[in-house]
């Protein structure tokens, strides 16, 4: 009984679901072997890159490489490529998800502390004191050792853009005239 | 409401009847859950289960990435100096030795796919090494830290005799004068490296269980070229686990 139905199977491989069993697509041992060398190319690829000074091109390169990386680990030897589609559907909805989150995330963090001109949001009218959310900027080196006695209570409170020097005192006294109407 | 139940009833009425259900024309396989119609169900329903499971996984860990953007977005300059003090050969060759364990994996399920028993354990017991080795590599590289005070947070900096935990003798050697050169900040890169890869060793920890325990049920001959979804299912998740270190080490070793 079993290998008349191993035969059946064998006849009809191309009729999914007919019988019932389970009929997976089986790739060639060679075949797994040319992904894994793929893989291997791409990482020492992506390590010989960040020895070349691009800027903030070098994150873009290094996150497209390892994206490429993930693509061929998810399609082939996840099997996701011969997967219920159904499947892939809920692998890229959770990647959207996951862009929802940097978008949404990175926008606010990304902005805190600017000030409006038109709309004065770094302060607040009532008191002309700094306005809750905002967040020191990162300044260069020598300016944060500097800043670094009085950042640890400041950190809560918006700075000032780190050029325009002295966060400190602009948090005092914030704005001259401008925050009162 | 009667229907259903009188099919309920039916197989204690077959009594001690292997073959249960007999509306079916084919045999019940043993490896088939009674709640199955047909074998292909089960394998789709458990396949459908685990990528859940897997988005669930790449959702809890992008919380960790979002971090991570936001503080290197904030301080640039410190996510590329602290980066400089990781070991790119470490790095990269763990890289390769997770590459290696993925191509294993696949190729287990691939044999187990083939029915060949013997071929399915020898590359889990590879996959199996080769996540230890990992662990080893981690061990060395965490040590160094430890031992130079890059630590998280408020740790970092702190001298911590640690040399029981990393003794010289394994070519460990203490500098607990750290961070000077290292630019305002740096704790924040070393927290979200140690939160990030310690999370991810944590996954690598329960991978190796995960294939123990995969391994033992093939040597026991539950696995077959009609049921092989366990091992399927786990070589899923080790694939996971590879899929985020691949994001994870150009992001904390190869910055500029």
């Amino acid at each position: 009984m079993a290998h008349d139905t191993a035969a059946h199977h064998d006849a009809h491989d191309g009729h999914h679901h007919d019988d019932g069993a389970v009929h997976a697509h089986v790739s060639s041992a060679r075949f797994y072997v040319g992904i894994f060398l793929g893989l291997i190319a791409l990482t020492l690829l992506t390590v010989g890159v960040s020895y070349v000074h691009l800027g903030p091109a070098n994150l873009a390169v290094a996150v497209v490489i390892a994206s490429i990386k993930a693509t061929l680990v998810v399609m082939f030897f996840m099997h996701l490529k011969y997967d219920s589609k159904f499947n892939a559907v809920i692998f890229i909805s959770g990647l959207l998800f996951i862009g929802v989150f940097f978008a949404y995330t990175l926008n606010d963090t990304d902005h805190r502390g600017q000030v409006d001109d038109e709309q004065g949001t770094q302060v607040l009218p009532s008191t002309g004191a700094a306005a809750p959310g905002g967040y020191t900027p990162p300044v260069h080196h020598e300016a944060a050792k500097h800043e670094g006695a009085t950042s640890e209570k400041g950190a809560e409170k918006p700075g000032v853009e780190g050029e325009k020097g002295g966060a400190a005192e602009t948090v005092g006294k914030p704005a001259t005239g401008e925050g009162h109407h | 409401m009667s229907a259903e139940a009188s099919s309920v009833v039916d197989p204690h009425a077959a009594g001690h009847d292997d073959h249960g259900h007999d509306e079916h024309e084919h045999e019940h396989p043993k490896f088939l859950a009674h709640h199955f119609d047909t074998p292909v169900q089960q394998f789709e329903s458990a396949k459908l289960g685990m990528w859940t499971f897997l988005v669930q996984e790449l959702l809890f860990f992008s919380g960790l990435f979002v971090a991570y953007g936001v503080f290197r977005s904030w301080y640039p300059e410190a996510f590329s100096g602290a980066s400089h003090e990781l070991n790119k050969v470490m790095g990269a060759g763990n890289t390769i030795v997770l590459l290696f364990s993925s191509w294993t994996a696949a190729m287990a399920v691939r044999a187990t796919q083939l029915g060949q028993k013997k071929m399915t354990s020898m590359f889990l017991l590879v996959t199996i090494a080769c996540a230890f080795i990992f662990l080893g590599v981690k061990y060395f590289e965490y040590g160094a830290k430890f031992n130079e005070g890059l630590l998280p947070g408020k740790y970092f900096g702190h001298a911590y005799d640690v040399s029981s935990i990393f003794p010289a003798s394994l070519g460990f050697h203490t500098n607990l004068e750290p961070s000077e050169h290292l630019p305002a900040h740096a704790s924040s890169y070393f927290s979200l490296y140690f939160m990030m890869t310690g999370v991810h060793a944590l996954h690598i920890i329960v991978g190796i269980g995960v294939l123990i325990w995969i391994w033992r049920r093939n040597e026991r001959g539950e696995f077959s070229k009609e049921f092989f979804t366990p091992v399927d299912i786990a070589a899923l998740y080790w694939h996971l686990v590879d899929l985020v270190w691949i994001y994870l080490f150009p992001l904390l070793y190869l910055i500029d």
